[in-house]
């Protein structure tokens, strides 16, 4: 993966970005320093409690953050290349194009719905219900982005949205253009989203828990599709999840979000083979388990933390078992692991007592890399 | 392990069917003649897609639908036509229901202890307000809140906590069985682990039984005893936990398994899921009867799909 990504240029940066929230109750600090970075036709997950920031991130990326968010500090750098050529324009193919680079924190709200919004960046949402409307036809709202963006004429429109129907899996694409949401299954509701995501030929594609809402076999299906676009078109794609389950299924590298800070990050095998963070540790062993008899799953005890009200030191001591005396009063930095491999913990510190995970989930990694090894060798 | 299967069952569903009239020529047969059995301190987990019956068959069997055919045994009384008062009685304490959504499920204007304590003062279970507010307090520890919080309203719980609730007034009456809808998935993944350990604690100490439905297979290995698999209305395979998963006979279950991703990034990778359309497989469920595999361990389908299916 690292060769590769030396050849790959850069398209998103978040650089320290903190956030809070104007509420009635008070200033609420939902975003604590958090930095990613993505290169192009990479899959990044972002994995984290309800509340943790991850919406938020990606929200703020896309500039459609709620009125009451206040940017305190930080970057969003999002790197492009004009697009000269119309809807069907590839910079790949053309010498002259140009890295422009453009921080949207400072962008004004018409220059991102006309350059980023829908064009550039697209997003998958986690219920398709809430996310089309109910009053337009598949196929207007198909249609209705790439007019607007592309300014092409309706006929082509029209056999582009066929198109594209067909290629996210969806049959009689031509009947379905007719019909309204609400005639259609919600893992079909889902594929026309994915395809209205598609329709501007975006670089890169934020999937905000794009499955919670669905069957597991259905979300089997969706995944693949993802897939299936993500390489064809090679396209860069956010996951944003709870579910570890999709995040091993589909991603590259792994961001661990809490409390609005990024804990840990890493490449998949790091992250799920060699976890630091006892935060990760605890998501981990959470995972229910098919390959055990184990009575009792393990769980991270408290609940998250309430971010109304900030502590000194690291937000997710009083729920860590590993905590050490510095964590009330310390923020831990980023410790690097290996090139690709962060965590904040003070546990990395130099100084600190020698600390394994928990056993219980060391013999679980063991036994997963048995598993992956005896299907790599039947391969 | 708690589970009597010496005993008799506690509930008999027997060719349950609900079906719901939405015109003059067009019938939803949400549930097509299931049948099965749940022991005292067992946990029985129905699994399926959404659609598949298995919310309807849950309300069912607590009577917020009338059947429209079959028989339910509950606790040897016959639940399942018109009930004696006597009967009806018994069965609104007897069994008890926790939802999905806690938010929406404990209503925002009352006090927990109160929310709690609704059953005991409907069916009288105090003789003074001292005893009522002493039990609602010994199932809040119970479920792991504290006394304090009986004062508060459900606003100012986390959702976690609210879902501790949900599960502290469906006990509170001592119940036999708990049918618990989708209890877990409105939750983080942390703290559905968190509850799920609660439900196993409450049952090894009272012995309760669970009906309990979802739609997560992963979570609901780590709580049943038995599963049944539904899909469509049709309850297609059942059997123990360990029955199911090791050796899944019928393609649905097959198909169901093979979807759940696995936090094995090296395995994952290579794995797809099988392919699974009721449409083109060329099953039809209304066909089948049950045929037994061995052990508790029964499929519903015709008997060549039985020979094809376990050669």
């Amino acid at each position: 993966m690292s060769e590769e990504k030396k050849t790959r240029e850069k398209i998103l940066d978040v650089k320290n970005l903190d956030i809070t929230f104007e509420t009635t109750a008070g200033k609420v600090h939902a975003i604590r320093g958090v930095n990613i970075d993505l290169y192009q036709g990479e899959t990044v997950a972002i994995v984290g409690e309800s509340g943790s920031g991850k919406s938020v991130t990606m929200r703020a990326a896309m500039g459609i953050l709620a009125k009451n968010a206040v940017v305190n500090s930080g970057e969003i750098i999002y790197r492009y290349r004009d697009n000269v050529g119309g809807i069907d324009y590839n910079p790949e193919n053309d010498a002259s194009a140009q890295w422009k680079e453009a921080d949207i924190l400072k962008m004004d709200k018409k220059w991102i719905r006309k350059h980023i919004n829908g064009r550039r960046i697209a997003m998958v949402f986690q219920d398709p219900m809430t996310s089309l409307d109910p009053t337009m036809t598949i196929g207007k709202q198909i249609m209705e982005g790439m007019i607007w963006h592309y300014k092409i004429d309706k006929k082509d429109a029209y056999d582009r949205a066929v198109n594209l129907l067909k290629e996210v899996g969806i049959e009689d694409a031509e009947k379905r253009m007719k019909q309204y949401p609400h005639q259609l299954s919600g893992g079909m509701r889902q594929r026309v989203v994915i395809a209205i995501a598609l329709s501007c030929n975006p670089d890169l594609l934020i999937c905000d828990e794009p499955t919670t809402a669905l069957d597991v076999n259905i979300q089997a299906k969706i995944l693949e599709l993802i897939k299936k676009v993500q390489k064809e078109r090679d396209i860069a794609v956010i996951y944003i999840t709870h579910d570890l389950g999709v995040v091993a299924k589909v991603a590259d590298y792994v961001n661990v979000m809490y409390a609005g800070k990024i804990v840990e990050v890493g490449n998949i095998n790091e992250i799920f083979y060699e976890p630091k963070h006892p935060y990760t540790w605890g998501l981990l062993s959470a995972m229910p388990d098919l390959g055990t008899d184990d009575d009792r799953l393990y769980t991270i005890p408290g609940s998250p933390p309430n971010l109304l009200h900030e502590k000194e030191g690291d937000a997710f001591a009083p729920r860590n078992a590993y905590a050490l005396e510095i964590d009330d009063k310390l923020e831990p930095p980023m410790f690097q692991i290996s090139e690709t491999h962060w965590a904040a913990t003070w546990l990395l510190d130099p100084r600190a007592p020698k600390v394994e995970m928990p056993k219980e989930l060391k013999a679980r990694i063991e036994r997963m890399k048995k598993e992956a090894q005896a299907n790599d060798s039947k391969l | 392990m708690t589970a009597n299967y010496n005993a008799e069952p506690l509930l008999e569903v027997k060719g349950l069917k609900q079906y719901f009239p939405i015109s003059k020529t067009y019938t939803v047969k949400a549930v097509d003649d299931v049948s099965f059995k749940v022991y005292p301190g067992e946990t029985y987990g129905l699994v399926g897609e959404s659609g598949s019956g298995k919310s309807t068959i849950g309300r069912s069997i607590i009577r917020l639908y009338d059947p429209t055919e079959g028989t339910i045994n509950f606790c040897g009384m016959d639940i399942s036509g018109k009930m004696s008062k006597d009967v009806k009685e018994k069965l609104r304490i007897q069994m008890q229901m926790i939802f999905q959504d806690p938010m929406a499920s404990l209503n925002p204007r009352k006090k927990i202890k109160d929310i709690i304590g609704e059953a005991l003062d409907v069916h009288k279970f105090y003789n003074s307000k001292e005893e009522r507010d002493h039990r609602v307090e010994a199932i809040l520890e119970k479920v792991g809140l504290a006394k304090e919080h009986a004062d508060r309203y459900p606003h100012q719980f986390s959702g976690g906590q609210r879902q501790r609730v949900g599960i502290a007034r469906a006990l509170i009456l001592n119940p036999k069985l708990v049918i618990a809808d989708e209890c877990i998935s409105a939750l983080d993944v942390s703290i559905q682990a968190q509850v799920v350990n609660l439900m196993k604690d409450i049952q090894a100490e009272l012995g309760t039984a669970y009906l309990f439905i979802a739609h997560d297979l992963s979570m609901v290995k780590y709580i049943s005893d038995r599963i049944g698999v539904l899909h469509l209305g049709h309850l297609l395979e059942t059997g123990t936990t360990d029955e199911i998963f090791s050796n899944p006979i019928h393609p649905y279950t097959k198909s169901l398994l093979s979807a759940i991703p696995i936090p094995n990034p090296e395995l994952e990778k290579n794995r797809e899921a099988i392919n699974y359309d009721y449409k083109t497989s060329g099953i039809d469920y209304t066909k089948g009867t049950e045929h037994l595999v061995d052990g508790s361990h029964y499929v519903k389908c015709t008997d060549e799909e039985f020979a094809a299916w376990t050669k």
